[in-house]
């Protein structure tokens, strides 16, 4: 009863939203607000169940299946939650945009696709909802209109075309070979399949998601879709959109094919999920050298986000009970500080003007403190400090690859986390600290509802950091619904035997070792707070405006490095594209309109037709 | 010297420190620097008095004004100077912050620095050298131990007539007034 | 016994760290025929900064260099000291994260100072460290992957049992790569860039003033402290000299001398490094960063070679 409940729900609201927002605005938004909040506190009522309802007016002669997990329920609820903290802050964000009926809409209906897909069991169903995703996400990508934001558009749509094409090949394929595509009925069937049949049907369905998940070879879509799309939307987008190919890999790698066959796919030494595994390793050091060359801050967020995904895949791919908790746990983390980030790129977005070039903010700490502290926090998490969300996770992930042999992998990891230092601390430094402009100095603070999502997002970092225990329990029982062997979880970390990890050690350490040098930091002597302009410049009156240091912040790097890093599987994709376009342009040309060269073609066609006849005898 | 007098040390050791770490703002205000580099290399050792000069100004206590003070450095002077923490002292080194020495009668000079910032002590010669220093050096000590380097204190208990000996000068001051408090009353 | 060493490792590294920077400044001074400041001159330093009254620029000034040398010294208490360690949980990635701490509350601190010359010097520290990094990641894995372990403890232990890393086979090229990038990790010349007094008016420090820079300093003798003390323990054998601690191994004595050697063995390490800080010149950080992609990087990545191959 709950499962249909949640999804007319999800998808009424929607429709709804669209036309209250005909009769007035502020209902709308309410309506928005109540329809996000609902969903939420039913998939909060839906912990713990393990449901497969089987409703059968489905498409085609073939069932719809709805279902919910441990699995199902902790995508679900990182969907809704992100959902509803996205529609929150956008309340104000785009308050005076154009077009807000659809904006709504979108975004509820882009939520309730995603919820769908991970509720349903049967392939078709996911099919159907993947698609809805994918085109609502092209509609609000585009959403601002102009040359950037279309062509980051149709970048996306027809990557993700492509994806879809190639996992509806693999489900005719699938229903083909086994008369069903029930995900149940399948995970049973196909164990009895040809290693070669099954490599056929994962590299198909892998596509789709590796092209969504946005791993290294087919990552293009990626930085031009976050800097183009509207701020809350683009965390909805970095945060739960690209992970559903995160999903699908859980479902087709765990659910449907399980452990068994994981473990028998290799050739020779090249196993499928080693082949993931570097996937994810180049991914995470391409992404975090490509983002020190980024100026504009979603575009660093945004290969932020490419990143991070390898992790997720160099947990998850390592098959192991260790690995997948990390991975899983990265996802998590991940989609709570990237939302956070996102929001706030889009708060400053908001009170300067649109301006998103990191070379031209500073200084905004003075005016915006809470701001800063989301920006600082969710930076922290994404370098994975201890006492944050991401260290837990990271920690996992790195023990997994150094114990499980894989030395070179681990150290890829490690070079991203430095290379996210520092491009974490170039988005911090270049928008909040540094000498304020003079034409920023009277900007305020985000508005209050633009501030609950940052603060939400900021506790619940430090909240997962200090006390994994509670993410940790649903993830273990993910792990052992998936078939792996349960860990000793505790409420402050994980006990293992090759090594524990117990964060309240490190928490209490902190704190303590804290209070007291802020003791005897407080017991010096006081230091008034003095102007910026009161500054040490040699003797001389400080610019303004001037004195501050921000373009190619780490410029002697990027120099050094950028001609080798350039992004070659983007100029090769644009490349082809644009052969295409010529292509096509040029077969254009036969349309001549000129009545004259019709029939120049019509007797052409008909002399060839004459000759063939005189020569071969077809006819 | 007394630094090794462990009882000096335990009854003041703020005073202790301040004399046996002279962190010196590595700013050459005029021909005398000249004699600092001797000063702090192999020959003339300063660094084992504790001197040693700094980047900064924020993070020095020594001032050395190492000869004539033209109007243009003396702004740079005055502004280094504000920046400096409390405490403070600073050293004049040459005739011409006395008296105006040799540019007594120059349009671009100024004739007696104390009007503009207090000083502590002089150190005579044009220009005196590393030897003179390091007497020198010993008599602030004696001075500091004596409660009488106190140019900061006097800086703020007089700096409404310190900043009008500036404004005097230099007329509109693009850097507003240090201690506000006093100006106000 | 656990308590007072939570209260003895802080402390013994503390002033172990600032005897170093006073050892440092006089052993330069006597490299340059001069007599130098006495020893406890930076504990002269210190008082003296303490009893100035510093300006600050806002709240994350003061809050981000709290926070550096809360990092530092919660480095020290994960750090085994001889035989002492008094949290152990999590082993070297735990420490190899705190040690993230530190850089960021500097750069934080000296990010709201509102100066370029703070922020160029930030920059050109976190290069740096990304540029030591490299190496010093593919040093600690073969070092991890040789042992099987992920726990500093664990390291030490085995190697009293089966004689130093630098000795063992597989680990000889990865002990050098790491020697060659010790001086960077320690911010000794020639890799000096970032706190560099005349190019950049003293980097993240220029706004620095009063407790600040003593907290600055203090900040900086931990961190040698901890760059040395991880070299010593990773591989140099951390407590033990060839055994002959084995037959007192746990009395208080053993502690004790334990202990000492540990620290005999990270003045010797220091003092070589200050011969080398003696001669050099300062590195550009373009020059640092192809230094240390270089050799380094090439000795280290040949080293975790040899150890994957060799197990």
């Amino acid at each position: 009863m709950t499962l249909e409940l949640l999804l007319i729900v999800a998808f009424g609201g929607a429709f709804l939203t669209y036309f209250l927002g005909k009769i007035s605005s502020s209902l709308r938004n309410g309506f928005a607000v109540l329809n996000a909040l609902a969903l939420v506190v039913m998939t909060a009522f839906l912990y713990g169940q393990t449901v497969e309802k089987n409703l059968h007016f489905g498409f085609l002669g073939m069932p719809f299946v709805l279902r919910i997990n441990m699995l199902s329920w902790f995508f679900a609820i990182t969907i809704v939650g992100i959902g509803l903290l996205s529609i929150i802050y956008s309340l104000k964000y785009i308050e005076n945009g154009k077009k807000l009926d659809f904006y709504y809409f979108t975004t509820l209906l882009i939520n309730a696709s995603m919820l769908g897909t991970v509720i349903c069991g049967d392939l078709i169903s996911f099919y159907m909802f993947w698609e809805i995703m994918s085109w609502s996400t092209y509609l609000l990508i585009s959403y601002k209109g102009g040359d950037k934001a279309l062509f980051a558009g149709i970048k996306y749509i027809i990557m993700s075309i492509i994806g879809s094409l190639a996992m509806l090949v693999g489900i005719i394929s699938l229903y083909t070979h086994f008369g069903t595509l029930e995900i149940s009925t399948l995970a049973i069937q196909i164990q009895g399949a040809s290693l070669n049949y099954i490599l056929f049907i994962l590299i198909m369905f892998s596509t789709a998601f590796i092209i969504i998940n946005a791993f290294w070879p087919l990552h293009i879509w990626l930085p031009d879709a976050h800097a183009e799309a509207v701020s809350p939307f683009s965390s909805i987008l970095s945060a739960v959109l690209v992970r559903k190919g995160m999903y699908g890999l859980y479902l087709f790698m765990y659910v449907i094919l399980g452990l068994n066959i994981l473990n028998r796919l290799k050739f020779g030494f090249i196993s499928f999920t080693g082949v993931f595994c570097w996937i994810g390793a180049i991914t995470i050091v391409f992404a975090a050298l490509t983002a020190l060359l980024q100026n504009d801050s979603k575009r660093i967020l945004a290969w932020s986000t490419v990143g991070q995904g390898g992790y997720m895949i160099l947990g998850v791919a390592f098959v192991t009970p260790l690995g997948m908790a990390g991975g899983t746990f990265h996802i998590l983390n991940h989609c709570i500080y990237i939302a956070l980030l996102f929001f706030v790129a889009g708060a400053i977005e908001y009170r300067t003007g649109g301006i998103r070039d990191l070379n031209s903010l500073g200084g905004l700490i003075k005016k915006m403190p809470v701001t800063f502290i989301g920006g600082l926090v969710g930076i922290f998490g994404l370098i994975g400090l201890p006492l944050t969300n991401g260290f837990v996770s990271k920690w996992l992930i790195y023990k997994t690859l150094i114990l499980g042999n894989r030395p070179f992998l681990a150290f890829a990891a490690f070079l991203g986390t430095w290379g996210t230092v520092l491009y974490g601390y170039k988005f911090i430094h270049n928008i909040f600290l540094g000498q304020l402009p003079e034409k920023y100095k009277n900007i305020k603070e985000v508005p209050f509802t633009m501030r609950i999502p940052i603060i939400i997002l900021t506790i619940l970092v430090f909240l997962f950091g200090i006390l994994p225990g509670i993410p940790l329990k649903v993830i273990n029982a993910i792990g052992i619904s998936l078939g792996f062997e349960s860990l000793d979880v505790t409420l402050w970390g994980i006990a293992s035997e090759t090594g524990t990890l117990n964060t309240i050690n490190i928490f209490a350490a902190i704190l303590i070792v804290g209070i007291i040098i802020w003791l005897i930091f407080k017991a010096g002597r006081k230091a008034p707070k003095v102007d910026q302009y009161d500054n040490y410049a040699a003797g001389s009156a400080i610019p303004k405006n001037k004195y501050n240091y921000t373009v190619d912040y780490y410029y002697p790097f990027t120099k050094m490095i950028s001609p080798y890093l350039k992004d070659i599987f983007d100029l090769f994709y644009t490349k082809i594209a644009n052969t295409v376009q010529k292509l096509c342009n040029s077969t254009r040309k036969i349309y001549t309109g000129y009545v004259g060269s019709y029939v120049m073609y019509i007797v052409l066609f008909l002399a060839i037709l004459i000759l063939v006849q005189l020569k071969w005898g077809v006819f | 010297m007394d630094r090794n007098k462990i009882s000096k040390w335990l009854k003041n050791p703020g005073k202790m420190a301040h004399k046996y770490s002279f962190h010196v703002v590595y700013f050459c205000t005029g021909c005398g620097i000249i004699e600092i580099p001797p000063s702090i290399t192999a020959r003339w050792d300063a660094e084992r008095f504790g001197i040693i000069p700094v980047a900064t100004p924020r993070q020095a206590n020594l001032f050395l004004i190492t000869g004539y003070v033209s109007t243009k450095t003396l702004k740079a002077i005055i502004r280094t100077y504000e920046q400096m923490p409390d405490p403070k002292y600073t050293v004049a080194l040459g005739s011409c912050p006395i008296n105006g020495g040799m540019y007594y009668d120059s349009y671009n000079t100024i004739t007696s620095l104390d009007k503009y910032i207090p000083v502590d002590g002089y150190i005579a010669g044009c220009m005196p050298r590393p030897e003179a220093i390091f007497i020198g050096v010993t008599h602030l000590w004696k001075l500091i131990d004596m409660d009488k380097a106190d140019g900061y204190k006097r800086y703020r208990e007089d700096y409404v007539h310190y900043r009008a000996n500036q404004e005097q000068l230099f007329g509109e001051l693009e850097w507003p007034p240090l201690f506000i408090k006093e100006i106000v009353k | 016994m656990q308590i007072s060493e939570f209260i003895l490792s802080p402390l013994l590294a503390l002033i172990i760290g600032i005897f170093f920077l006073g050892l440092a400044r006089k052993i330069m001074a006597r490299i340059h025929w001069r007599y130098g400041p006495p020893i406890t001159q930076p504990v002269i330093d210190i008082i003296r900064m303490f009893s100035q009254k510093a300006i600050s620029h806002g709240s994350i000034f003061n809050f981000g260099l709290i926070f550096s040398l809360t990092g530092s010294i919660v480095v020290i208490l994960f750090l085994p000291i001889g035989k002492m360690c008094p949290l152990s949980s999590g082993g070297l990635l735990v420490i190899l994260y705190l040690m993230l701490l530190a850089p960021l509350g500097i750069a934080l601190s000296s990010g709201e100072a509102a100066n370029p010359n703070s922020s160029i010097g930030v920059s050109r520290k976190f290069l740096l460290a990304l540029g030591y990094e490299v190496p010093f990641l593919l040093i600690l894995l073969a070092v991890m992957a040789h042992y099987h372990t992920i726990s500093l403890i664990e390291i030490v232990r085995i190697q009293a049992n089966t004689g130093w890393s630098f000795g063992s086979l597989p680990l000889v090229l990865s002990g050098i790569a790491y020697f060659l990038i010790l001086p960077a990790i320690l911010g000794m010349r020639p890799f000096e860039i970032s706190g560099a007094a005349q190019e950049i008016s003293s980097g993240p420090k220029v706004e620095f003033g009063g407790k600040f820079l003593a907290f600055s300093t203090i900040q900086h003798a931990l961190h040698e402290f901890i760059g040395i003390s991880l070299f010593v323990n990773l591989f140099l054998g951390g407590w033990d000299l060839f055994g002959i601690l084995e037959p007192i191994s746990n009395t208080i004595w053993g502690i004790i001398l334990g202990i000492i050697i540990f620290l005999i063995k990270m003045v010797i390490i220091f003092i070589i490094e200050l011969f080398i800080n003696a001669v050099f010149p300062r590195f550009r950080i373009e020059q640092a960063m192809k230094y240390l992609w270089k050799w380094p990087t090439l000795l280290s990545f040949i080293g975790l070679l040899i150890v994957v191959l060799f197990n």
